[in-house]
């Protein structure tokens, strides 16, 4: 498809907003219109990466004292999205078509057709082309095993688990789940390794597939598949996981404390709050969830998702702001453990939305530090 | 003798082209008509399939813009009703809205006409919806007003007739309602029989009155811990089971139609027609169903058009089996 004029604006009007260096390179190239060579295809990304990183470390620009998150990504804009990239670089998957996730939002979904075999590094250019455009401490995202296999059509383990007539139906699907899983989770971990011999401390393992499959089995195998796929490695773990079945992230506990490796969990929890300021359990109705880690002695950190992302209905600062104090008070961790963050990533929305929702988390974030203080 | 029929389960995967309209009406690159024209070609292509395969009751596979999840149709299109939070639909990587309930549920008896592709589906024979039941709704609701889950499952109940008087009035011959709840307990004890009893009497009021055939059918969980009462307890004419998740064993002989969700719709894998066919006959000498509907274990949304509607033609193929393998046994005899 061509760039058109509305592109090239919409370009110009972010660079200049965000003073991306060398943006005018990036507008003569997308002057060409089409016919882009590779190296022209590769600047072109680039920069989309450059832009993300600028909007995080300007985000609450003119609303708080010190704009910018503490952690900084390039937006996986060097990311078809989450599950494509790796999938496209791990042997033994082949593409099927497009599944319907929501609404009209879909993800091309992968058949396994072999034992998944390593190819190569899919984040490794990325993260040099951060930790070298950004000074800020960078946090790469890496999609796990248990989403992989989640999101793929598990072909070939199912079929080679109906074979074991003597089990169950149910057991027999759940050694395909997870056979695929640990399979998967050693190619993940010889990704991060590499990363981590490249220099990244900081390491987000995103899990939205956590709550998918439920029974006990599956649950204990989230947890499994963490620590199988971080084994050995040392930095710093989170696990992000997102919208979960109707009952929560309880059918989580308490199998999540056995994630050993893991300093910090981000959940969503925007999605389901409302929009009425206070610090009652009413008014925050869609963070009761954060209780389960009190309940369960956690003292490490917290990261919580202040603002949902799949509606450009925004809530007010203040309202972001009782949310954070609301965690703090829920958690009984002190605010230097809390981390604020969106629900999930932006990539649905449209940059302004995008800008104004990491300006709500900064600024937001700063108020209940002032208010708390 | 045993009668073999075909039937969808549920909401069916959009096609390349449909969903390329989607993203391209969103951003704005194609207007709402040419949107609906993509829905309705996908609609008719799906019908096609259906009628070359032979399926008796013929669904739109809910290929309009307005089941953009199961809900959607009604907590939009019902009073009292209000899309909120996006959750997990079971344990899919497919989301919906939740119902809130606002206030009192009623319907004018016109939100579900609207949503259903009539057209296309009087091109194929007996038109088929697929609703949820009253305790899907009611568990995944969020209920603000009534403050009851009885009062929720009669109120969904009582504003689902309305719908189906309408909808059986415009012609649709067959009502299925979809009951993930009643055997996906996440973190529950299954239903207790008086709650089983509740909930057919639910399904009654909203089918009271209403001429049409009918089915409940259970997906995403082992039915066995109802059985054999829900045969008695559900008062539709069929009664299904996610064959994924409930043994064949478990199926008990009964006088209702049975329908036998034996493909796996949630894999691209595609079963050997022989092995099913070898299940369905155990099935239909175990329970001596006088009519076994052959479909998909649930929705076929799961999986990408192409092999959701490879699985509907294995159906196809699946039937053919039973049927020379029934054929044969008479001769036999």
């Amino acid at each position: 498809m061509a760039i058109s004029d509305d592109d090239i604006e919409l370009a110009k009007v972010w660079g200049d907003r965000l003073g991306v260096d060398g943006r005018a390179d990036l507008y003569r190239l997308l002057a060409k219109r089409y016919a882009f060579s590779d190296e022209e295809k590769k600047r072109i990304v680039d920069f989309s990466l450059l832009y993300a990183i600028r909007m995080l470390e300007t985000a609450g620009a003119g609303l708080a004292e010190e704009p910018g998150l503490d952690l900084v990504w390039s937006g996986e804009q060097a990311r078809t999205e989450m599950y494509e990239t790796p999938v496209s670089s791990i042997e033994g998957f082949e593409f099927v078509g497009k599944v319907r996730s929501f609404d009209n939002k879909y993800w091309r979904m992968a058949s396994i057709r072999s034992p998944p075999k390593y190819r190569q590094n899919y984040h490794l250019d990325e993260l040099l082309f951060t930790m070298e455009n950004s000074d800020r401490k960078v946090k790469v995202p890496v999609t796990d095993a248990i989403t992989i296999m989640a999101w793929s059509d598990n072909n070939y383990y199912t079929g080679k688990w109906a074979k074991q007539t003597n089990l169950s139906a149910s057991k027999r699907s759940y050694s395909a789940r997870r056979e695929f899983t640990l399979e998967l989770a050693a190619i993940i971990r010889r990704v991060i390794r590499e990363l981590i011999e490249k220099g990244v401390q900081e390491v987000q393992i995103d899990i939205p597939a956590a709550t998918q499959y439920q029974t006990r089995d599956d649950i204990k195998l989230v947890t499994e598949s963490f620590n199988e796929t971080t084994k050995g490695l040392d930095a710093t773990f989170s696990v992000h996981s997102c919208f979960p079945p109707s009952t929560g992230y309880g059918i989580l506990f308490p199998d999540l404390m056995e994630m050993k490796k893991c300093e910090r969990f981000s959940f969503e929890y925007g999605n389901r709050d409302t929009f009425e300021r206070g610090l009652d359990p009413k008014a925050r109705a869609g963070f009761e969830d954060l209780k389960l880690f009190k309940e369960y002695g956690f003292k490490r950190q917290l990261g919580v998702g202040v603002v949902h992302i799949h509606t450009d209905t925004l809530p007010s600062v203040e309202v972001v702001r009782d949310r954070v104090l609301y965690s703090a008070k829920v958690t009984g961790l002190p605010p230097e453990n809390l981390y604020v963050n969106p629900d999930c990533g932006l990539r649905t929305r449209r940059p302004e939305v995008a800008q104004k929702m990491l300006d709500l988390v900064v600024a937001g974030a700063e108020q209940a530090r002032r208010k708390a203080a | 003798m045993t009668e073999y029929q075909i039937s969808l389960a549920g909401l069916h995967a959009r096609n390349e082209s449909t969903i390329q309209a989607t993203q391209d009406w969103e951003r704005s690159r194609i207007n709402e008509a040419a949107l609906k024209a993509s829905f309705e070609k996908d609609c008719s292509s799906l019908v096609a399939l259906q009628r070359s395969v032979g399926v008796e009751y013929v669904t739109d596979g809910q290929l309009t813009l307005a089941w953009q999840d199961f809900f959607r149709p009604i907590s939009s299109g019902f009073e009292g009703l209000e899309p909120g939070p996006m959750v997990r639909w079971f344990n899919t990587n497919t989301f919906f809205y939740k119902p809130i309930v606002k206030g009192e549920i009623s319907s004018d008896g016109r939100a579900l006409s609207k949503a259903v592709e009539r057209r296309a589906i009087d091109r194929g024979g007996a038109a088929k919806v697929i609703l949820p039941d009253p305790l899907t709704f009611a568990e995944l609701a969020e209920d603000r007003h009534y403050r009851s889950k009885e009062k929720l499952l009669f109120a969904y109940a009582d504003a689902l007739r309305e719908e189906l008087g309408s909808l059986a009035s415009s012609g649709v011959k067959y009502v299925q309602f979809s009951s993930p709840s009643l055997v996906y307990r996440l973190g529950q004890k299954p239903l207790s029989s008086a709650g089983l009893k509740q909930l057919g009497e639910a399904v009654r009021a909203a089918l009271k009155g209403i001429h049409v055939r009918s089915g409940f059918h259970t997906i995403f969980g082992d039915a066995a811990p109802y059985l054999p009462s829900l045969v008695d307890v559900i008062p539709t004419d069929d009664l299904g089971f996610d064959l994924t998740e409930t043994d064949d064993s478990s199926l008990p002989g009964s006088g209702k139609g049975l329908i036998a969700g034996i493909v796996d719709s949630r894999t691209t894998y595609l079963e050997d027609p022989a092995s099913l066919a070898g299940r369905v006959e155990g099935i239909a000498d175990r329970t001596g169903a006088k009519t076994i509907t052959l479909s998909p274990s649930a929705d076929l949304r799961f999986v990408p058009r192409v092999s959701a509607d490879k699985k509907l033609e294995l159906l196809g193929r699946l039937r053919e089996k039973v049927k020379g393998g029934a054929a044969k046994g008479r001769r036999s005899n």
